[in-house]
Protein backbone atom coordinates (compact mmCIF):
# COMPACT_ATOMS: atom_id res chain seq x y z
CA UNK A 1 0.00 0.00 0.00
CA UNK A 2 1.54 3.24 -0.95
CA UNK A 3 1.51 6.27 0.58
CA UNK A 4 -0.18 7.68 -2.47
CA UNK A 5 -2.80 5.41 -2.29
CA UNK A 6 -3.84 5.89 1.45
CA UNK A 7 -3.96 10.28 0.68
CA UNK A 8 -6.29 8.93 -2.33
CA UNK A 9 -8.54 6.90 -0.10
CA UNK A 10 -8.67 9.35 2.36
CA UNK A 11 -9.38 12.49 0.02
CA UNK A 12 -12.39 9.91 -1.62
CA UNK A 13 -13.35 8.75 1.84
CA UNK A 14 -13.63 12.73 2.44
CA UNK A 15 -15.84 13.94 -0.85
CA UNK A 16 -17.67 10.88 0.41
CA UNK A 17 -18.91 12.34 3.81
CA UNK A 18 -19.18 15.49 1.98
CA UNK A 19 -21.80 13.89 -0.05
CA UNK A 20 -23.53 12.47 2.29
CA UNK A 21 -23.92 15.68 4.41
CA UNK A 22 -25.12 17.23 1.40
CA UNK A 23 -27.93 14.47 0.69
CA UNK A 24 -28.80 14.14 4.43
CA UNK A 25 -29.53 18.30 4.60
CA UNK A 26 -32.14 19.06 2.00
CA UNK A 27 -32.06 22.99 2.35
CA UNK A 28 -32.70 23.18 -1.10
CA UNK A 29 -36.26 23.99 -1.04
CA UNK A 30 -36.69 24.09 -4.85
CA UNK A 31 -37.22 20.67 -6.16
CA UNK A 32 -35.09 21.54 -9.55
CA UNK A 33 -31.80 22.54 -7.46
CA UNK A 34 -32.48 18.99 -5.37
CA UNK A 35 -32.85 17.07 -8.60
CA UNK A 36 -29.49 18.93 -10.26
CA UNK A 37 -27.94 17.75 -6.82
CA UNK A 38 -29.48 13.65 -6.99
CA UNK A 39 -27.60 13.86 -10.77
CA UNK A 40 -24.66 15.67 -9.82
CA UNK A 41 -24.10 13.08 -6.72
CA UNK A 42 -25.00 10.55 -9.58
CA UNK A 43 -22.31 12.21 -11.89
CA UNK A 44 -19.57 11.41 -9.19
CA UNK A 45 -20.30 8.07 -8.07
CA UNK A 46 -20.44 6.89 -11.80
CA UNK A 47 -16.78 8.82 -12.27
CA UNK A 48 -14.89 6.29 -10.54
CA UNK A 49 -15.24 3.01 -8.79
CA UNK A 50 -13.44 3.78 -5.72
CA UNK A 51 -16.24 6.76 -5.30
CA UNK A 52 -18.56 4.31 -4.71
CA UNK A 53 -16.59 1.72 -2.71
CA UNK A 54 -15.86 5.06 -0.18
CA UNK A 55 -19.90 6.22 -0.34
CA UNK A 56 -20.72 2.95 0.58
CA UNK A 57 -18.24 2.98 3.71
CA UNK A 58 -19.23 6.04 4.73
CA UNK A 59 -23.36 4.63 4.10
CA UNK A 60 -23.00 1.71 5.83
CA UNK A 61 -21.15 3.36 9.18
CA UNK A 62 -23.43 6.30 9.56
CA UNK A 63 -26.84 4.31 8.98
CA UNK A 64 -25.61 1.52 11.52
CA UNK A 65 -24.83 4.67 13.90
CA UNK A 66 -27.97 6.24 13.02
CA UNK A 67 -29.98 3.19 13.87
CA UNK A 68 -27.76 2.46 17.44
CA UNK A 69 -28.52 6.38 18.46
CA UNK A 70 -30.58 5.60 21.01
CA UNK A 71 -28.29 2.80 22.35
CA UNK A 72 -25.40 4.84 21.91
CA UNK A 73 -27.08 7.96 23.38
CA UNK A 74 -27.82 6.20 26.43
CA UNK A 75 -23.99 4.68 26.87
CA UNK A 76 -22.94 8.22 27.06
CA UNK A 77 -25.78 9.22 29.50
CA UNK A 78 -24.86 6.10 32.05
CA UNK A 79 -21.21 5.57 31.06
CA UNK A 80 -17.82 6.54 32.11
CA UNK A 81 -17.08 7.61 28.63
CA UNK A 82 -20.23 9.94 28.48
CA UNK A 83 -18.67 11.71 31.87
CA UNK A 84 -15.01 11.84 30.36
CA UNK A 85 -16.66 13.61 27.50
CA UNK A 86 -18.87 15.86 29.58
CA UNK A 87 -15.73 17.24 31.03
CA UNK A 88 -14.52 18.39 28.03
CA UNK A 89 -17.55 20.24 27.31
CA UNK A 90 -18.28 24.27 28.44
CA UNK A 91 -21.19 24.55 30.75
CA UNK A 92 -22.87 26.91 27.54
CA UNK A 93 -22.41 23.62 25.72
CA UNK A 94 -23.69 21.60 28.38
CA UNK A 95 -27.46 23.78 28.28
CA UNK A 96 -27.29 23.29 24.97
CA UNK A 97 -26.79 19.10 24.97
CA UNK A 98 -29.14 19.13 27.93
CA UNK A 99 -32.09 20.42 25.28
CA UNK A 100 -31.10 18.11 22.91
CA UNK A 101 -31.84 15.23 25.19
CA UNK A 102 -35.06 16.62 26.16
CA UNK A 103 -36.03 16.76 22.52
CA UNK A 104 -35.03 13.34 21.32
CA UNK A 105 -36.49 11.83 25.02
CA UNK A 106 -39.95 13.45 23.99
CA UNK A 107 -39.76 12.44 20.08
CA UNK A 108 -39.04 8.47 21.57
CA UNK A 109 -41.62 8.68 23.80
CA UNK A 110 -44.63 9.64 21.30
CA UNK A 111 -43.27 7.18 19.09
CA UNK A 112 -43.40 4.27 21.05
CA UNK A 113 -46.70 5.18 22.51
CA UNK A 114 -49.40 5.72 20.20
CA UNK A 115 -49.82 2.66 18.12
CA UNK A 116 -52.23 0.09 18.57
CA UNK A 117 -54.33 1.65 21.68
CA UNK A 118 -58.05 -0.02 21.12
CA UNK A 119 -56.92 -2.70 19.12
CA UNK A 120 -56.65 -5.42 21.59
CA UNK A 121 -59.96 -7.57 20.85
CA UNK A 122 -60.59 -9.56 23.04
CA UNK A 123 -61.26 -12.81 19.82
CA UNK A 124 -63.82 -13.92 17.33
CA UNK A 125 -65.01 -16.92 15.25
CA UNK A 126 -63.94 -17.24 12.46
CA UNK A 127 -64.35 -15.77 9.01
CA UNK A 128 -64.06 -16.88 5.23
CA UNK A 129 -62.71 -14.61 2.39
CA UNK A 130 -63.45 -16.09 -1.36
CA UNK A 131 -62.61 -14.74 -4.06
CA UNK A 132 -64.15 -15.45 -7.65
CA UNK A 133 -61.59 -15.90 -11.15
CA UNK A 134 -60.62 -12.83 -12.17
CA UNK A 135 -61.85 -10.97 -8.49
CA UNK A 136 -59.38 -9.30 -6.70
CA UNK A 137 -60.08 -8.26 -2.89
CA UNK A 138 -58.76 -6.35 0.16
CA UNK A 139 -59.65 -7.10 3.23
CA UNK A 140 -59.08 -5.12 6.40
CA UNK A 141 -58.96 -7.55 9.65
CA UNK A 142 -60.23 -5.49 13.10
CA UNK A 143 -56.32 -5.72 14.27
CA UNK A 144 -54.89 -3.04 11.58
CA UNK A 145 -53.53 -5.76 9.10
CA UNK A 146 -54.61 -5.93 5.62
CA UNK A 147 -54.90 -9.02 3.56
CA UNK A 148 -55.07 -8.41 -0.30
CA UNK A 149 -56.34 -11.67 -1.81
CA UNK A 150 -55.43 -12.46 -5.62
CA UNK A 151 -57.85 -14.37 -7.94
CA UNK A 152 -59.23 -17.64 -7.47
CA UNK A 153 -58.42 -17.32 -3.35
CA UNK A 154 -60.22 -18.94 -0.54
CA UNK A 155 -58.71 -17.86 3.04
CA UNK A 156 -60.34 -17.99 6.86
CA UNK A 157 -58.99 -15.66 9.68
CA UNK A 158 -59.51 -15.93 13.22
CA UNK A 159 -58.32 -12.48 15.62
CA UNK A 160 -57.54 -14.84 18.92
CA UNK A 161 -57.19 -13.59 22.29
CA UNK A 162 -53.24 -15.19 21.93
CA UNK A 163 -52.70 -15.96 18.05
CA UNK A 164 -53.96 -14.64 14.98
CA UNK A 165 -54.86 -17.16 12.49
CA UNK A 166 -55.16 -17.58 9.19
CA UNK A 167 -55.65 -20.35 7.03
CA UNK A 168 -54.79 -20.31 3.09
CA UNK A 169 -56.70 -22.81 1.38
CA UNK A 170 -55.67 -22.00 -1.84
CA UNK A 171 -54.84 -19.15 -3.66
CA UNK A 172 -52.90 -15.66 -3.17
CA UNK A 173 -52.48 -13.02 -1.01
CA UNK A 174 -50.18 -10.15 -0.13
CA UNK A 175 -50.07 -9.59 3.96
CA UNK A 176 -49.12 -6.44 5.58
CA UNK A 177 -49.90 -7.77 9.33
CA UNK A 178 -50.03 -5.01 12.76
CA UNK A 179 -47.91 -5.32 15.16
CA UNK A 180 -48.92 -7.04 17.93
CA UNK A 181 -46.27 -8.66 20.06
CA UNK A 182 -48.68 -10.36 22.55
CA UNK A 183 -50.44 -12.00 19.60
CA UNK A 184 -48.42 -13.66 16.95
CA UNK A 185 -49.64 -14.04 13.55
CA UNK A 186 -49.50 -16.87 12.37
CA UNK A 187 -50.86 -18.51 8.65
CA UNK A 188 -51.37 -22.34 7.94
CA UNK A 189 -51.00 -23.56 4.19
CA UNK A 190 -50.55 -26.72 3.47
CA UNK A 191 -47.93 -28.61 5.41
CA UNK A 192 -45.95 -25.27 6.14
CA UNK A 193 -47.17 -23.07 8.53
CA UNK A 194 -45.74 -19.15 8.24
CA UNK A 195 -45.10 -17.62 11.39
CA UNK A 196 -44.91 -13.88 11.04
CA UNK A 197 -42.12 -12.01 12.44
CA UNK A 198 -42.20 -9.12 10.61
CA UNK A 199 -44.84 -7.03 8.16
CA UNK A 200 -45.47 -7.55 4.30
CA UNK A 201 -45.39 -10.52 2.21
CA UNK A 202 -46.80 -12.55 -0.20
CA UNK A 203 -48.16 -16.08 0.39
CA UNK A 204 -49.15 -18.88 -2.74
CA UNK A 205 -50.65 -21.91 -2.42
CA UNK A 206 -52.02 -23.61 -6.16
CA UNK A 207 -52.41 -27.19 -7.06
CA UNK A 208 -49.99 -28.13 -3.85
CA UNK A 209 -47.50 -25.58 -4.51
CA UNK A 210 -46.70 -23.34 -2.13
CA UNK A 211 -44.46 -19.93 -1.88
CA UNK A 212 -43.57 -17.66 0.38
CA UNK A 213 -41.73 -14.17 -0.98
CA UNK A 214 -41.01 -11.22 1.73
CA UNK A 215 -41.26 -7.64 0.68
CA UNK A 216 -40.78 -6.24 4.19
CA UNK A 217 -39.57 -7.40 7.58
CA UNK A 218 -38.80 -11.59 8.62
CA UNK A 219 -41.00 -13.80 8.10
CA UNK A 220 -40.58 -17.52 9.51
CA UNK A 221 -41.51 -20.68 7.60
CA UNK A 222 -42.47 -23.60 9.40
CA UNK A 223 -43.24 -27.45 8.86
CA UNK A 224 -46.66 -27.94 9.89
CA UNK A 225 -47.51 -30.06 12.44
CA UNK A 226 -47.73 -33.64 11.50
CA UNK A 227 -46.00 -32.69 8.16
CA UNK A 228 -42.72 -34.73 7.44
CA UNK A 229 -39.67 -34.25 9.72
CA UNK A 230 -37.07 -35.55 7.56
CA UNK A 231 -34.55 -33.36 5.06
CA UNK A 232 -34.57 -30.12 4.14
CA UNK A 233 -38.41 -29.34 4.83
CA UNK A 234 -38.31 -31.36 7.87
CA UNK A 235 -37.02 -27.30 9.66
CA UNK A 236 -37.76 -23.81 9.59
CA UNK A 237 -36.71 -20.95 7.81
CA UNK A 238 -36.57 -17.33 8.31
CA UNK A 239 -36.60 -14.96 5.41
CA UNK A 240 -35.49 -11.80 4.79
CA UNK A 241 -36.99 -9.28 2.25
CA UNK A 242 -36.21 -10.26 -0.96
CA UNK A 243 -36.01 -13.79 -0.69
CA UNK A 244 -38.51 -16.62 -1.83
CA UNK A 245 -38.76 -19.83 -0.68
CA UNK A 246 -41.14 -22.64 -2.66
CA UNK A 247 -42.05 -25.95 -2.03
CA UNK A 248 -43.85 -28.68 -3.28
CA UNK A 249 -46.40 -29.86 -0.49
CA UNK A 250 -45.55 -33.72 0.39
CA UNK A 251 -42.04 -33.25 -0.91
CA UNK A 252 -38.73 -33.24 1.11
CA UNK A 253 -37.18 -30.16 -0.13
CA UNK A 254 -37.67 -26.29 0.03
CA UNK A 255 -35.93 -24.23 -2.54
CA UNK A 256 -34.89 -20.70 -1.18
CA UNK A 257 -33.57 -17.98 -4.26
CA UNK A 258 -33.54 -14.57 -4.43
CA UNK A 259 -36.94 -13.01 -5.53
CA UNK A 260 -38.42 -9.47 -6.24
CA UNK A 261 -41.21 -8.94 -4.37
CA UNK A 262 -42.37 -6.20 -6.61
CA UNK A 263 -42.67 -8.46 -9.14
CA UNK A 264 -44.36 -11.29 -6.87
CA UNK A 265 -47.02 -9.16 -5.77
CA UNK A 266 -47.60 -6.82 -8.66
CA UNK A 267 -51.05 -8.99 -9.20
CA UNK A 268 -52.09 -6.50 -6.52
CA UNK A 269 -51.97 -3.27 -9.28
CA UNK A 270 -53.32 -5.71 -12.38
CA UNK A 271 -50.27 -6.53 -13.66
CA UNK A 272 -47.91 -9.89 -13.19
CA UNK A 273 -44.44 -9.28 -13.90
CA UNK A 274 -41.84 -12.30 -14.47
CA UNK A 275 -38.69 -12.80 -14.55
CA UNK A 276 -37.49 -16.13 -15.64
CA UNK A 277 -40.43 -18.40 -14.87
CA UNK A 278 -41.74 -21.07 -16.54
CA UNK A 279 -44.83 -20.32 -19.07
CA UNK A 280 -46.43 -23.10 -17.28
CA UNK A 281 -46.56 -20.92 -14.18
CA UNK A 282 -47.77 -17.70 -16.22
CA UNK A 283 -50.39 -19.46 -17.46
CA UNK A 284 -51.94 -20.83 -14.13
CA UNK A 285 -51.83 -17.53 -13.15
CA UNK A 286 -53.89 -16.12 -15.67
CA UNK A 287 -56.13 -18.89 -15.32
CA UNK A 288 -57.13 -17.06 -11.99
CA UNK A 289 -58.10 -14.48 -13.92
CA UNK A 290 -59.50 -14.95 -16.73
CA UNK A 291 -62.74 -17.84 -17.07
CA UNK A 292 -61.80 -19.05 -20.79
CA UNK A 293 -58.89 -21.50 -19.89
CA UNK A 294 -55.71 -21.96 -20.89
CA UNK A 295 -54.21 -25.20 -21.46
CA UNK A 296 -50.15 -25.99 -22.94
CA UNK A 297 -49.85 -29.56 -24.37
CA UNK A 298 -46.26 -29.56 -24.97
CA UNK A 299 -44.48 -30.50 -21.73
CA UNK A 300 -40.89 -28.72 -23.17
CA UNK A 301 -42.71 -25.28 -24.27
CA UNK A 302 -44.64 -25.53 -20.88
CA UNK A 303 -41.08 -24.86 -19.56
CA UNK A 304 -39.92 -22.17 -21.66
CA UNK A 305 -38.47 -19.24 -20.07
CA UNK A 306 -40.62 -15.54 -19.24
CA UNK A 307 -39.77 -12.93 -18.67
CA UNK A 308 -41.34 -9.50 -19.06
CA UNK A 309 -44.62 -7.73 -17.74
CA UNK A 310 -48.13 -8.92 -18.40
CA UNK A 311 -51.26 -5.89 -17.91
CA UNK A 312 -54.18 -8.19 -17.08
CA UNK A 313 -56.91 -6.16 -19.03
CA UNK A 314 -58.71 -8.63 -21.98
CA UNK A 315 -58.34 -12.09 -22.33
CA UNK A 316 -57.46 -11.89 -26.01
CA UNK A 317 -54.86 -8.86 -25.79
CA UNK A 318 -53.01 -10.65 -22.81
CA UNK A 319 -52.64 -13.92 -24.94
CA UNK A 320 -51.61 -12.00 -27.94
CA UNK A 321 -48.81 -9.97 -25.40
CA UNK A 322 -47.84 -12.87 -24.21
CA UNK A 323 -47.14 -13.94 -27.62
CA UNK A 324 -44.17 -11.35 -27.94
CA UNK A 325 -42.16 -12.82 -24.66
CA UNK A 326 -42.44 -16.41 -25.59
CA UNK A 327 -42.29 -18.43 -28.96
CA UNK A 328 -46.21 -19.50 -29.26
CA UNK A 329 -49.42 -19.25 -31.20
CA UNK A 330 -52.77 -19.54 -29.76
CA UNK A 331 -55.27 -21.54 -31.15
CA UNK A 332 -58.87 -21.64 -30.49
CA UNK A 333 -59.81 -25.20 -28.41
CA UNK A 334 -63.16 -26.46 -27.52
CA UNK A 335 -62.08 -26.20 -24.02
CA UNK A 336 -60.45 -22.83 -24.54
CA UNK A 337 -57.33 -21.75 -25.71
CA UNK A 338 -54.43 -23.92 -26.51
CA UNK A 339 -51.07 -22.83 -27.04
CA UNK A 340 -48.70 -24.08 -29.08
CA UNK A 341 -45.20 -23.68 -30.18
CA UNK A 342 -44.88 -20.99 -32.77
CA UNK A 343 -42.61 -22.57 -35.13
CA UNK A 344 -42.12 -19.28 -36.94
CA UNK A 345 -40.65 -18.09 -33.95
CA UNK A 346 -36.92 -17.24 -33.75
CA UNK A 347 -36.15 -19.46 -31.12
CA UNK B 1 -36.29 -7.70 -21.52
CA UNK B 2 -38.12 -6.70 -24.51
CA UNK B 3 -39.70 -3.77 -22.86
CA UNK B 4 -36.55 -1.85 -22.11
CA UNK B 5 -35.47 -1.55 -25.79
CA UNK B 6 -38.53 1.36 -26.36
CA UNK B 7 -38.03 2.90 -22.99
CA UNK B 8 -35.14 4.09 -22.31
CA UNK B 9 -36.21 5.65 -19.07
CA UNK B 10 -36.33 2.00 -17.50
CA UNK B 11 -32.89 0.69 -19.55
CA UNK B 12 -31.38 3.93 -17.33
CA UNK B 13 -33.71 3.09 -14.24
CA UNK B 14 -32.09 -0.95 -14.58
CA UNK B 15 -28.52 0.71 -15.01
CA UNK B 16 -28.69 3.44 -12.44
CA UNK B 17 -30.69 1.67 -9.82
CA UNK B 18 -27.94 0.59 -7.21
CA UNK B 19 -27.10 4.60 -7.02
CA UNK B 20 -30.14 5.69 -6.95
CA UNK B 21 -30.59 3.10 -3.57
CA UNK B 22 -28.05 4.83 -2.26
CA UNK B 23 -29.02 8.16 -3.16
CA UNK B 24 -32.39 7.07 -1.85
CA UNK B 25 -30.57 5.38 1.25
CA UNK B 26 -29.16 8.71 2.59
CA UNK B 27 -32.14 10.32 2.87
CA UNK B 28 -34.66 7.76 4.27
CA UNK B 29 -31.69 7.01 6.59
CA UNK B 30 -32.36 3.15 5.94
CA UNK B 31 -31.74 0.96 2.96
CA UNK B 32 -34.84 -1.21 3.27
CA UNK B 33 -36.99 2.55 2.51
CA UNK B 34 -34.34 3.31 0.25
CA UNK B 35 -35.44 -0.31 -1.52
CA UNK B 36 -38.76 0.21 -0.72
CA UNK B 37 -38.89 3.14 -2.58
CA UNK B 38 -37.16 2.27 -5.67
CA UNK B 39 -39.38 -0.62 -5.88
CA UNK B 40 -42.30 2.10 -6.36
CA UNK B 41 -40.04 3.96 -8.96
CA UNK B 42 -39.51 0.76 -10.87
CA UNK B 43 -43.49 -0.25 -10.85
CA UNK B 44 -44.60 3.70 -11.37
CA UNK B 45 -41.81 3.29 -14.58
CA UNK B 46 -43.00 -0.51 -15.88
CA UNK B 47 -47.13 1.37 -15.10
CA UNK B 48 -46.59 3.60 -17.65
CA UNK B 49 -46.32 4.05 -21.41
CA UNK B 50 -43.09 4.81 -22.58
CA UNK B 51 -42.03 7.56 -23.94
CA UNK B 52 -39.19 7.03 -26.16
CA UNK B 53 -37.67 10.88 -26.07
CA UNK B 54 -37.33 12.26 -23.10
CA UNK B 55 -34.47 15.44 -23.28
CA UNK B 56 -32.30 14.54 -19.59
CA UNK B 57 -33.41 11.00 -18.28
CA UNK B 58 -31.18 11.00 -15.34
CA UNK B 59 -32.72 14.26 -13.81
CA UNK B 60 -36.29 12.63 -14.71
CA UNK B 61 -35.36 10.01 -13.01
CA UNK B 62 -34.53 11.89 -9.71
CA UNK B 63 -37.57 13.89 -9.89
CA UNK B 64 -39.79 11.11 -10.19
CA UNK B 65 -37.59 9.37 -7.31
CA UNK B 66 -37.77 12.56 -4.89
CA UNK B 67 -41.27 13.02 -5.75
CA UNK B 68 -42.10 9.51 -4.94
CA UNK B 69 -40.13 10.09 -1.62
CA UNK B 70 -42.51 13.13 -0.64
CA UNK B 71 -45.88 11.83 -1.81
CA UNK B 72 -44.66 9.22 0.64
CA UNK B 73 -43.62 11.76 3.71
CA UNK B 74 -47.11 13.51 2.95
CA UNK B 75 -49.14 10.14 2.95
CA UNK B 76 -47.91 7.93 5.66
CA UNK B 77 -46.86 9.81 8.48
CA UNK B 78 -49.22 7.32 10.31
CA UNK B 79 -47.47 4.33 8.74
CA UNK B 80 -44.45 5.68 9.37
CA UNK B 81 -44.94 5.90 12.93
CA UNK B 82 -46.09 2.89 13.12
CA UNK B 83 -43.22 1.15 11.33
CA UNK B 84 -41.01 3.12 13.42
CA UNK B 85 -42.61 1.80 16.59
CA UNK B 86 -42.61 -1.28 15.15
CA UNK B 87 -38.78 -1.62 14.86
CA UNK B 88 -38.20 -0.23 18.27
CA UNK B 89 -40.93 -2.59 20.12
CA UNK B 90 -40.06 -5.79 17.06
CA UNK B 91 -36.47 -5.54 16.10
CA UNK B 92 -33.18 -3.35 15.73
CA UNK B 93 -31.30 -2.64 12.55
CA UNK B 94 -27.60 -3.01 12.20
CA UNK B 95 -26.42 -1.50 9.46
CA UNK B 96 -29.89 -1.42 7.76
CA UNK B 97 -29.76 -5.12 8.00
CA UNK B 98 -32.70 -6.23 10.23
CA UNK B 99 -32.14 -8.06 13.62
CA UNK B 100 -35.47 -9.81 14.64
CA UNK B 101 -35.96 -9.65 18.06
CA UNK B 102 -34.32 -12.29 20.94
CA UNK B 103 -31.43 -13.03 18.65
CA UNK B 104 -29.66 -16.17 19.35
CA UNK B 105 -26.74 -15.77 22.48
CA UNK B 106 -23.90 -15.01 19.84
CA UNK B 107 -25.94 -12.53 18.17
CA UNK B 108 -26.29 -10.66 20.65
CA UNK B 109 -23.07 -10.94 22.26
CA UNK B 110 -21.56 -9.53 18.97
CA UNK B 111 -23.94 -6.96 18.59
CA UNK B 112 -23.19 -5.48 22.48
CA UNK B 113 -19.50 -5.66 21.60
CA UNK B 114 -20.50 -3.66 18.29
CA UNK B 115 -22.20 -1.38 20.40
CA UNK B 116 -19.43 -0.80 22.68
CA UNK B 117 -17.03 -0.07 19.40
CA UNK B 118 -19.27 2.46 17.77
CA UNK B 119 -19.87 4.07 21.72
CA UNK B 120 -15.65 4.50 21.61
CA UNK B 121 -15.38 5.46 18.15
CA UNK B 122 -17.94 8.46 18.91
CA UNK B 123 -16.20 9.66 22.31
CA UNK B 124 -13.05 9.29 20.91
CA UNK B 125 -13.85 12.53 17.88
CA UNK B 126 -12.00 15.62 18.13
CA UNK B 127 -14.36 17.55 20.62
CA UNK B 128 -15.94 19.86 18.06
CA UNK B 129 -16.48 16.93 15.67
CA UNK B 130 -17.64 15.01 18.37
CA UNK B 131 -20.30 17.43 19.86
CA UNK B 132 -21.76 18.15 16.16
CA UNK B 133 -22.02 14.93 15.34
CA UNK B 134 -23.77 13.73 18.61
CA UNK B 135 -26.52 16.62 18.37
CA UNK B 136 -27.06 16.15 14.82
CA UNK B 137 -26.63 12.20 14.09
CA UNK B 138 -27.51 11.24 17.89
CA UNK B 139 -30.10 13.54 19.24
CA UNK B 140 -31.63 14.27 15.71
CA UNK B 141 -31.16 18.10 15.56
CA UNK B 142 -30.71 19.75 12.25
CA UNK B 143 -27.88 21.21 10.72
CA UNK B 144 -29.59 24.64 11.82
CA UNK B 145 -30.35 23.81 15.43
CA UNK B 146 -27.02 22.07 15.98
CA UNK B 147 -25.45 25.80 14.60
CA UNK B 148 -27.28 27.79 16.65
CA UNK B 149 -26.78 25.22 20.21
CA UNK B 150 -22.75 25.62 19.22
CA UNK B 151 -22.86 29.27 18.10
CA UNK B 152 -21.20 28.06 14.45
CA UNK B 153 -22.51 28.88 11.13
CA UNK B 154 -24.46 25.91 9.42
CA UNK B 155 -21.58 25.51 7.00
CA UNK B 156 -18.92 24.92 10.15
CA UNK B 157 -21.39 22.39 11.62
CA UNK B 158 -21.60 20.55 8.11
CA UNK B 159 -17.63 20.68 8.06
CA UNK B 160 -17.48 18.99 11.48
CA UNK B 161 -20.20 16.24 11.11
CA UNK B 162 -18.66 15.41 7.45
CA UNK B 163 -14.80 15.16 9.26
CA UNK B 164 -16.80 13.04 11.90
CA UNK B 165 -18.22 10.87 9.20
CA UNK B 166 -14.68 10.05 7.76
CA UNK B 167 -12.96 9.65 10.48
CA UNK B 168 -15.84 7.03 12.12
CA UNK B 169 -15.60 5.45 8.37
CA UNK B 170 -11.97 5.20 8.60
CA UNK B 171 -12.12 3.49 12.10
CA UNK B 172 -15.86 1.76 12.19
CA UNK B 173 -15.93 0.93 8.04
CA UNK B 174 -13.31 -1.54 7.52
CA UNK B 175 -14.89 -5.11 8.68
CA UNK B 176 -15.92 -6.95 5.41
CA UNK B 177 -15.47 -3.94 3.08
CA UNK B 178 -18.80 -4.11 1.08
CA UNK B 179 -21.54 -2.46 3.41
CA UNK B 180 -23.27 -0.88 0.96
CA UNK B 181 -26.46 -1.72 -1.19
CA UNK B 182 -26.23 -4.42 -3.61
Amino acid sequence: MSEAWIRGEDARRASAADWLVRLQSPDLADLDEQVAEAVAFDNWLAAHPANVAAYDAVLAVTLELQNAAAAIGKAFEDGPVARAALARRSPAATRGWLIAGALAAAATVALTVTPFAGLQTAGSAPKSYVTAKGERRAVKLADGSTIELNAGSALSVTLGAHERHVTLAEGEAVFDVAADKARPFIIAAGDRTVRVVGTRFDVRRRAGELSVTVERGLVEVNPAEGAPHSGMAGRGFRLRPGQRLDHREGAGEVQLSAADPAQVSSWRAGRLIYRDRPLSEVVADLNQQFAKPIAIDDPVLAQTRVSGVLVLDDQDAVIRRLALLAPIKALPSPQGVLLRRDEAAKP
Amino acid sequence: MAQTDDDPLLALYLERRTNLVRFLAARAGSLAAAEDLAQDLYLKLVSRDPTPDISNPLALLYKMALNLMLDRARGEARSAARDTAWRQVERTEVGGVAIADEPPADEAAASAQRLRQLVAAVAELPPQAGRAFRLHKLDGLSHAETARVMGLSVKAVEKHVSAALKALTARLGARGGAGGPP
